[in-house]
């Protein structure tokens, strides 16, 4: 009796170090979104650089996790909420790597533009818009992981239709733009590619808040079926 | 306790003294009899005092319910004094608690415990809009969980607390918030966080001070410097000589209007509050136009609009100065063909005076920092137009010491409107 329950305490603590593991690359992710946004408006080319090293070790993290993953369902063999858990970890880590993989593609988009000398925020004014709101889709989807509240989950789902409305919209500008005249086309191009970064972080943040929602209620929400949609 | 075995034994030999005769004359089984009835009663008595206590003892109140006959009343008194005392020292600690937190609400800085393993344990409020925290729901969270700046999340891990971490707040917006995690009671930690954003900001202006008083400077300082290697080494014609010299002397001059704007500004800083003399504001707005019209040359139209009510109290000379700057800038920075208002307006509950003009305008962004010293919107062109880069931080300042705020609202392309508000106090006769 004593035993077991040794056991399932320290089991807890290992699902607990891990949800803390997921958090902090989550924290990393967060950060490289902001620096990748901040130099867009900046103009601080050289904190690209910093960025790409960074981003090699949210690669090292999702590869550690995952690992982790792997040994508590070998060695534990969890059931009911804490497989799910487990299962959800594993899906969130894959969308935290692939949105710190967007900052970085913000990051070189930026180089491109600054260093060809021109400067993107005459162009796009609304990319850092939705650059603010995809960052705080992600912090707010980590939030609602942290504290497994399926409420904000539901709120970051609901967010993301905005931020696709924006970027359409940033497109149309873009279009305008370069038919207007034809010299901006390169710099246009690129300020399309960093608006798509952003708006799939968007996307990532909110497969995060989906994954939440699973791991609390057990329900895949991801795909739901048409009529519902309305 | 002694007292109440010896009243059984009496009563179990009361009992059987009945009983005895009973028992003799009778029958031995109508003896018997009695003395089972007897000591029956005794144990009836005793087990429903029993079964009162257990009764109060799943759910223990404090009231008049628990009364016992015999010895069971002293044990139930005892116990009933017992809990009420209890409760009175549970009560005692609870309101000693809700003060400390209360304390703790109290305190303008963010203040968060946290166990051996970081878990929060409390945070106040300051706290909580700091860090975001919710401690409804966030009691027993890992704080790294929701903190999760990878700089802060590094200097909990490290626990080298020697220096305070500085952390630029995600949460609320631009504030820069100092930690300092201090250990207690074994393994505990008490972080304190302080809002250092003005420290901050102040910080970076003096830096920020320093460098552009150097680099002002230097800059006709390197120029005088070219120059006179120039003439010491290569002979030049007369001519030449007389550009150099000319060119020498505009930049002694500019050197020379720095400092006088540095000392100006020092000793408006370090005055006594201004005299209270009456400004006639009819002479001040025609003097005001007559300077606008020469500094413009023509190039631009100067409109006076007001009702000619009311005057201002305060010093006349700081006053012309001030507005004379911002009729200045206005005409400086509006390009020819333009237009340049100065409205007064004076009523009994306060004064304004503005410029306004169809200039180029101020990008929003510049605009809380545009009365820094030297903060420039544009370096080059703001040189070229012959400012020191002081004159808002005197205006400011200037109007300040009247207790007028200096108001700027501005759109791109389209003009600016500085404003100074004056309160009733200094208005006379409106």
């Amino acid at each position: 009796m004593n035993d077991s329950a040794h056991l399932s305490s320290q089991f807890d603590e290992d699902l607990s170090r891990l949800r803390t593991h997921v958090l902090q690359m989550g924290g990393l992710v967060e950060t490289q979104v902001s620096a990748a946004i901040d130099a867009y408006s900046t103009g601080e080319v050289s904190s690209v650089k910093h960025i790409v090293e960074t981003d090699r070790r949210i690669n090292d993290l999702e590869i550690a996790i995952d690992d982790d993953c792997a040994h508590i369902i070998a060695k534990r063999q969890p059931a009911a909420s804490d497989l799910r858990l487990v299962f959800g970890i594993s899906k969130i880590v894959t969308d935290l790597e692939r949105a710190g993989d967007e900052a970085k593609k913000i990051a070189k988009g930026v180089r491109r533009i600054y260093e060809a000398g021109q400067v993107p925020s005459q162009f796009g004014i609304g990319v850092r818009h939705i650059a603010e709101a995809a960052l705080h889709m992600v912090r707010d989807a980590l939030d609602a992981f942290a504290r497994l509240d399926v409420e904000q989950a539901h709120r970051v789902i609901n967010a993301d239709a905005n931020v696709d409305v924006e970027f359409k919209s940033i497109v149309r500008q873009l279009i305008t733009h370069m038919m207007e005249d034809p010299r901006t086309i390169t710099t246009s191009i690129d300020i399309i590619w960093i608006a798509r970064a952003v708006e799939r972080i968007g996307d990532h943040a909110k497969n995060i808040a989906e994954h939440v929602v699973f791991i609390v209620e057990g329900r895949d929400i991801r795909h739901p079926p048409k009529e519902q949609k309305a | 306790m002694s007292g109440e075995l010896i009243r059984a034994v009496l009563l179990a030999c009361l009992a059987a003294l009945i009983a005895l005769p009973v028992g003799h004359f009778a029958a031995p089984w109508m003896g018997w009899t009695l003395f089972c009835v007897s000591l029956g009663l005794q144990l009836a008595f005793h087990f429903r005092n029993f079964a009162r206590l257990d009764r109060w003892s799943r759910a223990p109140v404090v009231d008049a319910s628990l009364e016992g006959a015999g010895a069971w009343d002293g044990v139930f008194g005892r116990l009933y004094r017992h809990e009420k005392d209890l409760r009175a020292q549970i009560d005692q600690r609870d309101r000693e608690i809700a003060m400390l937190i209360a304390a703790g609400q109290a305190l303008t800085d963010g203040v968060v415990l946290l166990d051996r393993n970081d878990q929060i344990l409390f945070c106040n409020r300051t706290a909580e809009m700091q860090l975001g925290l919710v401690i409804r729901t966030d009691r027993g969270q890992p704080i790294m969980n929701l903190v999760r700046r990878p700089e802060f999340v590094a200097y909990l891990k490290a626990a080298d607390f020697t220096q305070p971490l500085t952390l630029r707040s995600d949460r609320a917006e631009d504030r820069v918030l100092s930690i300092y995690v201090i250990p207690y009671a074994g393994d505990r930690r008490l972080m304190q966080i302080k809002d250092v954003t003005q420290t901050d900001r102040l910080d970076r202006m003096r830096r920020d001070f320093v460098a552009n008083v150097s680099h002002e400077l230097r800059t006709p300082l390197t120029v005088l410097a070219g120059f006179l290697e120039t003439l010491q080494e290569i002979e030049v014609d007369r001519d030449e000589r007389m550009r150099y010299l000319s060119l020498m002397s505009e930049q002694s001059q500019r050197m020379q209007s720095i400092v006088q704007d540095l000392l100006t500004l020092s000793s408006i800083e370090s005055a006594p509050p201004p005299e209270n003399e009456l400004v006639d504001m009819a002479t001040l707005l025609d003097k005001l136009r007559r300077d606008a019209e020469a500094l413009s040359g023509g190039k631009h139209q100067i409109v006076v609009d007001s009702d000619g009510r009311g005057d201002l109290r305060g010093s006349a000379a700081e006053l012309t100065s001030a507005f004379g700057n911002l009729v200045g800038n206005a005409v400086r920075y509006t390009p020819a063909g333009g237009t340049v208002r100065l409205v007064w307006k004076a009523s009994p509950q306060g004064a304004e005076f503005a410029v306004e003009d169809t200039g180029i305008g101020i990008d929003p962004k510049h605009i809380p920092r545009l009365t820094e010293r030297f903060y420039r919107v544009d370096r080059g062109r703001s040189r070229d137009a012959g400012g020191t880069g002081l004159g808002l931080a005197i205006v400011k300042h200037s109007l300040n010491r009247h207790q007028a705020q200096l108001d700027i609202t501005s759109t791109p392309g389209k003009g600016s409107r500085f404003a100074a508000r004056f309160p009733a106090s200094r208005v006379a006769d409106a």
